[in-house]
């Protein structure tokens, strides 16, 4: 070779150092109308109160709220209350195998399935050690903020023992 | 249904699986050459069909339309059928089915499935692994959570044990019977031979499971070549027949829909519908080989159940009288299953699938090789469990 281009001579392309949390590494969806047509029961939610939907033709209770019934396919459906208070079905701790996003502090975190009578969900369980829970504690539904890494106001549920 | 042809595996090859110095597109290229040469007189100019199973190459390797990448590695050009099947931790399997469908049609003579997976990105990358693990469950939900898939088996190892008395040494005979037969496969992820009591003291990664409950984040691929029956006997006098399929699926992928947290009525019925297909009256009896999915130790226990080889709730009682050892009544995952293997998720199906053809053929090592071994299954469960896939495999077509 007799050009004599060198290692500096180069162009760079720069990609930006950090990228920001990317949207679908967020766990937490947006809540707002403008986003979901569950928006009332995040809504809801923001008020202190855990509803789903239920038909108005079939009375079947949807958990997750739904806006199509899956067992009519009627779409006339009308958010109601659900109990705050149930009890632990199943749980675990998480101690590897974490997901992005969970603070050092956090671990291990316990996360069951809850049963509220008319729907059984899963749940973080806060202020608990794995081994002081045992199958058929009480436990209640507290309402938490999430802080980041969106500016919109969200919210969620996590339980906590009675 | 009835499959109006016969179809055969005739045979593959898997890539070495763990946690590899390659990116998607070697994996798939090593797996592609890997089929190719167990196969003589099968190459990528005879393939008319293509199916990829892959799970998820847009979240691990930035990559999408994953089949026709392939098609252009391997040099295929695909003239009857492509596709890439997508369903969670059955995805090879889903592409097994698809290939078998095609060809029973009459669509085309010759498939290659290849289910391929990259997962390892780094240590320090982890938790966006496990994050796209999370999405397998509704992520508004129940991933939102931070649950994993180590969680979630947990429940029904604690469920399990509070029903019927299952007990954490059963758990530990499982994993240290699936470990020490990878330790005979020579590309399983975890080759190292492991007693009960090392499980029991493995590290808690979600109790009551513990590390070695627990298949592994995995890198590999693994191929499979599958011809109509006029084809496969130009190219091999022993081959796996697919003789029955089955696949259930609930109306419930939430955790509020799931029916049970013990069991999981969709393995029975899927095999059931894979069963009646094969004429298979007492699996116990006639199944002599077994690839079933144990992504933890638990899933195994309650598949003994589920698949007809034990009863309800007496899984771990199974395992504790070695009925699923290579010398037992059924050899359950005599290549090591998902927790001595790994679990390169777009993979494992297709693997499992060709440990049974090598099995018929007497082409894996001696120490794991089942005596006479004429019909086997693979089945794997999907996301929250909600699918089941059941394939019944014969060394002679129906
Ligand atoms: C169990 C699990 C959480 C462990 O991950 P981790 O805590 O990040 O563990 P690390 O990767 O740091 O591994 C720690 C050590 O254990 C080993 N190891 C990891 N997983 C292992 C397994 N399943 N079996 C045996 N050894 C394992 C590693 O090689 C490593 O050994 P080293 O320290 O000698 O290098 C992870 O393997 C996992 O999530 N498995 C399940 C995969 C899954 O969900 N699949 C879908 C099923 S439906
Ligand atoms: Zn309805």
């Amino acid at each position: 070779m007799t050009d004599t281009s060198t290692d500096d001579e180069r162009e760079q392309v720069s990609v930006p150092s950090e990228i920001e949390f990317p949207r679908l590494l967020d766990f937490y969806d947006l809540q707002t109308a403008d986003q979901t047509q569950i928006h009332e029961f995040y809504d809801n939610l923001r008020a202190g109160q855990l509803t789903t939907t239920r038909c108005t033709d079939c009375e079947a209770i949807h958990f997750p709220p739904r806006i199509v019934c899956p067992e009519c396919t009627g779409d006339a459906l009308e958010y109601v209350d659900l109990p705050h208070d149930g009890e632990l079905f199943a749980f675990s701790a998480v101690r590897g195998g974490l997901p992005l996003g969970l603070r050092e502090h956090e671990v291990p975190y316990v996360v069951g399935v809850v049963d509220l009578g008319p729907v059984r969900l899963s749940g973080r369980i806060d202020d608990a050690a794995y081994s002081d829970l045992e199958i058929g504690d009480s436990v209640s539904l507290k309402i938490v903020d999430i802080d980041g890494p969106t500016d919109e106001d969200r919210v969620f549920y996590r339980f906590e023992p009675q | 249904m009835t499959a109006t042809r016969n179809v055969a595996i005739v045979g593959g090859g898997q890539t070495t699986w763990g946690e590899r110095d390659a990116t998607w597109k070697d994996l798939a290229q090593e797996g592609g050459k890997a089929t190719f040469d167990a196969v003589p007189g099968v190459g990528p100019d005879d393939v008319e069909g293509l199916f990829v199973g892959a799970v998820q190459p847009e979240r691990f390797a930035n990559q999408t339309h994953v089949a026709p990448l392939v098609a252009e590695l391997l040099g295929i050009e695909v003239t009857e059928m492509i596709a890439r099947t997508e369903l969670a931790c059955a995805s090879g399997q889903a592409a097994l089915r698809y290939a078998w469908l095609a060809i029973a049609a009459g669509q085309l003579d010759v498939a290659l499935v290849l289910g391929v997976e990259k997962m390892n990105l780094g240590r320090e990358h982890m938790p966006e692994v496990q994050s796209s693990m999370a999405n397998v469950l509704d992520r508004e939900f129940d991933g939102v959570n931070g649950l994993a898939a180590p969680p979630f088996f947990a429940w029904y190892a604690q469920r399990h044990m509070h029903e019927f008395g299952t007990t954490r040494e059963q758990l530990s005979l499982v994993a240290a019977k699936n470990k020490t037969n990878a330790s005979r496969t020579d590309f399983a992820q975890f080759q190292s031979t492991v007693d009960p009591d090392e499980v029991t003291d493995s590290p808690e990664i979600a109790p009551p499971l513990h590390l070695y409950d627990c298949s592994g984040i995995t890198d590999g691929a693994a191929g499979a070549i599958l011809m109509s029956e006029e084809k496969a006997r130009e190219v091999t006098d022993t081959a796996a027949w697919i003789t029955g399929s089955g696949q259930s699926t609930m109306a419930g992928n939430s955790i509020n829909n799931l029916p049970s947290f013990s069991g999981w009525p969709q393995a029975r019925e899927a095999s059931q519908n894979a069963y009646d297909q094969a004429g298979i009256d007492d699996p116990l009896a006639e199944i002599d080989v077994a690839e079933v999915h144990d992504c933890f130790s638990i899933s195994e226990i309650i598949e003994y159940e589920e698949l007809g080889f034990a009863e309800r709730g007496e899984g771990g009682q199974f395992i504790e009288d070695g009925r699923s050892h290579l010398d037992g009544d059924v050899a359950v995952n005599p290549r090591g299953g998902l927790l001595g293997c790994g679990h390169p998720l777009g993979a494992t199906g297709v693997s499992q699938a060709l440990e049974i053809t090598q099995q018929f053929q007497g082409d894996v090592t001696n120490d794991r090789q089942v005596d006479d071994a004429a019909t086997g299954l693979i089945h794997n469960l999907s996301g929250s469990g909600s699918v089941h896939s059941v394939m019944v495999l014969d060394r002679d077509p129906q």
